[in-house]
């Protein structure tokens, strides 16, 4: 797939890092399975274009990282939520950054060409009415 | 030329628009955002938080533990809020009164604007037999554990949730016209009326020539400039705050910048055997009411999001985060709303950007808390099994930046609504609120707007 916002390199990382977030099981596909990353310019192409152009240099240099490293990064960002400490408000800012994407990818109702199956939130019985007015 | 420009088209800007249009002005309504109709708002959650927010959906203070939800598109944040719409107490005027001295913020010196906007807007409560599950669960733990609670007015039409409608769907703008947006309400009325709009224009910087202002903004890629008699900045406490400092009047007002507020909220998740669909209905329908809480700093209000939103605030990742969102049916969920001190600031980095700083107060975090186990206390007597605290709080109604008061010593509005010093720059928005008034501020930013056009429109404009 290809973006008009992020490297090749950086789709990796985003691959790399949606599935530890969100891995297979539980009855859910992972976020690579979906493919919902496909969908990702619509997430993005609001942002600023520094906030892109750092996003590009995170993802593509975590590309590059063993899965071990990347899962190490996203643990640290995600225990920043809690503590403090000097660097705690940008690693929390980097944890809501990547919450944000992938999460709302995920979530998004939207998956790959190739995917089949249910997607999260029918898995979870979402569904909604608004019938708008004639 | 213009005889005035508003900048900013939310609660205040909507309906300066449309009076000001109304008494025969030629006005233009600059907007930064898009211009969406009921037909048009992003059809699902994802679509919408990068098209109708601020910062691609949320915007953090500088330790990024608060997030700030700012709406970017015509009609403002009256687009994404639930349109509630409360009149501020005597508690709120007298505390602004104090804190000012300016002798019209009370009852009786906006009755005349309150009555108004009631007169223009829809307003309704939800009757019982249409409440949501969740709302049910709320009214029923609050009952067990001896706390008041009541409905919630909101300003809306027919949103035909006796018809199995969803109204959680209008956080994206409300696709019925049912919602009191100042778009429904005032925009397109005036529109048709002749009112230009101008959106996707973003206004960098102005400047006061005495008899008349000069608007400069980018509008598709170009530079533009606009003339104007008279330039009221209605873009909130962040937009109009940073227009102020663009202008670099923080160098002659002090108070440019300071006394940011914003009612966090703190949310709470009761986990229930049972399926609540919280999402589902009129999910927001009640709220606290008792009056042991006002002085207590705090109100309570049952809440709820569609899956991205929830899946933001899941306490894991991994396998966790699956099980924590198969809950998603099964959660009741209410929020606390702080009445915080006025202690933030706004200011802007060397890019231009908005930093702000918000840390909350020792007085702060003991409302959260004080709230924070009453809602514990409700939901497990509802019956919730577990009860899971949010680990972010939000800050929806963004307050401050542009105080109003009497002397430009601790003030950046004059109570004529002018910029001190100015005859011709005004601010109307909730930016200059002076302290968190601990009520939903739509409804009092819209009566404000309503007294600023009323005296515009005898003769000082047009």
């Amino acid at each position: 797939m290809k973006s008009d916002y992020l490297s090749d390199k950086a789709l990796k990382g985003l691959n790399t890092i949606g599935d530890i977030m969100v891995p297979a099981g539980e009855g859910f596909p992972s976020f690579s399975e979906l493919g919902c990353i496909e969908h990702i310019d619509t997430v993005v192409c609001h942002a600023p274009a520094d906030d892109i152009q750092d996003l590009n240099a995170f993802l593509g240099l975590l590309s590059m990282c063993p899965k071990f490293i990347v899962r190490i990064v996203i643990n640290t960002t995600e225990k920043a939520r809690k503590s403090e400490g000097k660097l705690a408000p940008t690693l929390r800012l980097l944890n809501a950054a990547l919450r944000g994407i992938v999460f709302t990818l995920y979530y998004s109702g939207k998956h790959g060409e190739e995917y089949m199956g249910q997607t999260p939130p029918d898995i979870i019985g979402f569904e909604l009415k608004c019938v708008p007015e004639d | 030329m213009y005889d005035a420009i508003v900048v900013g088209s939310g609660a205040a800007g909507g309906v300066l628009a449309y009076h000001l249009n109304k008494s025969g002005a030629k006005v233009l309504l600059l907007e930064a955002g898009k211009n969406f109709r009921a037909k048009t708002f992003p059809k699902t959650e994802a679509e919408a938080s990068p098209e109708l927010f601020w910062g691609g959906g949320i915007e953090f203070d500088k330790r990024t533990t608060m997030g700030f939800l700012r709406a970017r598109c015509l009609g403002g944040t009256t687009i994404v809020n639930q349109a509630l719409l409360d009149r501020f107490d005597d508690v709120a005027f007298d505390d602004w009164r104090a804190d000012t001295g300016v002798d019209w913020f009370s009852q009786d010196g906006l009755v005349r604007d309150y009555d108004a906007v009631e007169e223009k807007l829809e307003f309704t409560y939800i009757k019982e037999e249409h409440r949501n599950k969740s709302a049910h669960k709320f009214i029923d733990g609050m009952e067990k554990t001896g706390y008041e609670w009541g409905a919630l007015r909101r300003g809306q039409g027919n949103c035909a949730t006796d018809q199995g409608q969803d109204c959680i769907d209008c956080l994206n703008g409300c696709k019925r016209n049912s919602k009191q947006s100042t778009l429904v309400g005032y925009i397109q009325d005036a529109e048709r009326e002749g009112l230009e709009i101008k959106c996707d224009f973003s206004v960098e910087h102005f400047e006061d020539n005495g008899d008349t202002v000069k608007v400069y903004g980018r509008h598709s890629g170009q530079d533009k400039v606009f003339e104007t008699k008279k330039l009221i900045l209605s873009a909130g406490s962040f937009g109009t705050t940073q227009i102020l400092l663009k202008a670099e009047l923080k160098h002659r007002l002090s108070a440019v910048g300071t006394g940011f507020t914003t009612h966090p909220q703190f949310l709470m998740f009761g986990v229930f055997d049972e399926i609540i669909d919280a999402h589902k209905g009129a999910f927001q329908s009640v709220k606290s009411d008792d009056p042991r809480f006002r002085p207590r700093g705090f109100k309570l209000e049952n809440v709820y999001a569609q899956p991205i939103g929830i899946s933001q605030l899941s306490p894991a990742i991994g396998l966790d985060f699956h099980r924590y969102m198969m809950k998603y049916r099964h959660i009741s969920c209410v929020e606390v709303a702080v009445r915080d001190e006025a202690t933030g600031t706004i200011a802007l980095n060397s890019k231009g950007r908005l930093t702000i700083q918000k840390d909350l107060t020792d007085q702060d975090k003991s409302r959260s808390q004080d709230g924070l186990s009453i809602i514990r206390e409700v939901l497990s007597a509802a019956g919730a099994k577990e009860v899971i605290e949010g680990d972010i709080h939000f800050g929806l109604h963004l307050m401050g930046g542009a105080r109003m008061g009497v002397s430009a010593d601790d003030s950046v509005v004059d109570p004529e609504f002018k910029v001190h010093g100015m005859d011709n720059v005004m601010v109307c928005d909730s930016s200059l609120f002076p302290n968190a008034p601990g009520i939903n501020p739509s409804l009092t930013i819209m009566a404000m707007a309503h007294k600023l056009a009323t005296q515009l429109s005898d003769g000082k404009v047009g």
